[in-house]
């Protein structure tokens, strides 16, 4: 019994965690370079440290979580098993780690040969992951909307490297390319076709599994992937082919959809069989919140882009999608996924003959709910910052860095605390032998 | 949690179980089975390492999707 429990190639608790605790840490430096920058990031998207602070979190913060946990989750939520999961977990760790560095030191400094670096690490990181994990995934068969979004969130990342490579590339260079469209599509197909069909194939799992809710209609899941990378593909060629009405409308189909996965999924948390509110479900309350509220900017900028000209839209829309959605989702998220792993690990280890400690003593829910409230006032100060930059742009900074400060210190304690648990199981047997 | 079903009468119906009370019911149903039985698991996801302890113990399973979101995983002893 104990031993099916344990996945035979799941890798070690220290494979995802370090991803997972470097993830914080990354987007508290975004945090940081606000409180250093101050209100001038958030007057434009294009302003040089807006670009770092935004790919702070993108790829320090979300695609750390994404391929961390992927690297952990791949063989439960989809049958698919990694080869060496460790020794990925392992080489991919640096390359992520002083790739975003690179990458953030390069926007802000516009330093040629960093931005080079930048591309070199993170292509690499990337084909390697996407190598990996496209091999396991391809040899599972699409059982469930999970395993088939899964595979279309593989090819939506392997086109935002690319993109996101090339731009780097050309900045670096000063090649004389069409950088806002192409700087465009690249968050479309990293923000909705990667990220946003990522997120839907592990809620599929993962909401009602972890906030007992009813499951998302079986429908909705198959076409959901489809869905949206056809409305990222109409996109494209509206920009290759210079038809600004395909453009349009892909852009708003993108948005529509995600829309629709933001309002199910909140309908879906209202059924819940849960009565006391925890992480999970605050996390992901505010941050349904935040994804529906930016949507329908998206959604009511693109339409009248006359009467939205303020620079701070954009700007306040990233806000809200980034660290007020997507933050917010992967967080909840490893409030339940990291303790979980602990206690599975430890389950393991203990051979039945010791019980391991409960979920709720690894990552105690008091302290996850304390750094919840702290990310909310964060949210809050970096929304009215992008109205008031002058005034809060510093102290929204400071806020949300102690608030990803504190979510990094809360997954080092549950660390601590399972490997207080791990010695206490090998001295019991060793006494026993 | 027991009930009965139209494909055989032992179900366990995990669809709002948290984690890991499906696979210990199931394994604890399939114990009390005699060879040849079939039980049903409703859950709302597919449990692939359930999956794996299963083929590993020579037990058949056959799974469906229903349009509300649930897995029906019927399984022999």
């Amino acid at each position: 019994m104990q031993a099916l429990l344990s996945f035979e190639n799941a890798p070690p608790f220290t494979a995802p965690l370090r991803f997972f605790i470097t993830a914080p840490l990354l987007a508290a430096l975004a945090g940081l370079l606000l409180l250093w920058e101050g209100g001038d990031l958030l007057l434009s998207r294009w302003h040089p440290g807006a670009l770092a602070l935004t790919h702070l979190l993108t790829v320090g913060f979300m695609l750390m979580v994404m391929l961390g946990a992927l690297i952990q989750i791949l063989p439960v939520v989809a049958g698919a098993s990694l080869r060496s999961p460790l020794l990925l977990a392992r080489l991919l760790h640096p390359l992520l780690t002083f790739g975003v560095l690179a990458l953030a030191g390069g926007f802000a400094s516009g330093e040629q040969q960093l931005l080079q670096v930048a591309t070199l690490l993170l292509l690499s990181g990337g084909l390697l992951f996407l190598a990996s994990a496209g091999r396991a995934l391809w040899s599972a068969p699409s059982t469930s909307p999970t395993v088939a979004g899964l595979k279309i969130a593989l090819l939506a990342l392997s086109v935002s490297l690319l993109l996101g490579g090339a731009l780097a590339l050309a900045l670096a260079h000063g090649w004389a390319w069409p950088l806002p469209e192409l700087t465009n599509l690249h968050a479309g197909w990293a923000l909705g076709a990667w990220s946003t069909v990522l997120l839907a194939a592990v809620a599929y799992v993962v909401v009602p599994m972890f906030q007992l809710t009813p499951a998302y209609q079986a429908r909705s899941g198959w076409y959901f992937a489809p869905a949206m990378s056809a409305a990222l593909l109409l996109w494209s060629a509206g920009e290759i082919f210079a038809l600004p009405p395909l453009v349009l409308l892909g852009k708003q189909c993108a948005a529509g959809l995600g829309l629709a996965f933001v309002a199910q999924t909140m309908y879906l948390q209202t059924k819940r069989r849960r009565a006391r509110p925890d992480a999970i479900y605050r996390f992901w309350q505010s941050g349904l919140g935040c994804g529906l509220f930016a949507l329908l900017l998206v959604l009511t900028v693109n339409a009248l882009p006359d009467a939205f000209s303020w620079p701070g839209w954009p700007v306040l829309i990233g806000i809200l999608l980034l660290p007020g959605t997507f933050v917010a989702l992967i967080t909840g998220m490893l409030y339940k996924i990291v303790p979980f792993l602990g206690w599975m690990h430890l389950q393991s280890a203990g051979r039945g003959k010791l019980t391991a400690p409960s979920m709720g003593k690894l990552l105690p829910e008091e302290e996850n709910l304390r750094q919840w409230r702290l990310y909310l006032f964060a949210m809050a100060s970096l929304i009215l910052a992008v109205f008031f930059p002058a005034w809060l742009a510093r102290p929204a900074g400071a806020l949300f860095a102690i608030a990803m400060g504190m979510l990094a210190w809360n997954l080092f304690r549950a660390l601590r605390r399972y490997r207080e648990h791990l010695r206490r199981i090998a001295e019991h047997f060793s006494e026993a032998v | 949690m027991s009930m009965t079903h139209p494909k055989t009468p032992h179900v366990v119906d995990a669809r709002y179980m948290e984690p890991p009370e499906p696979f210990v019911q199931t394994m604890e149903m399939l114990d009390t089975l005699k060879v040849g039985e079939k039980m049903l698991l409703l859950l709302f996801r597919e449990p692939h390492p359930l999956y794996k302890a299963l083929r590993q113990n020579g037990h058949a399973y056959e799974t469906e999707l229903l349009p509300d979101g649930t897995f029906e995983i019927l399984i022999t002893r």
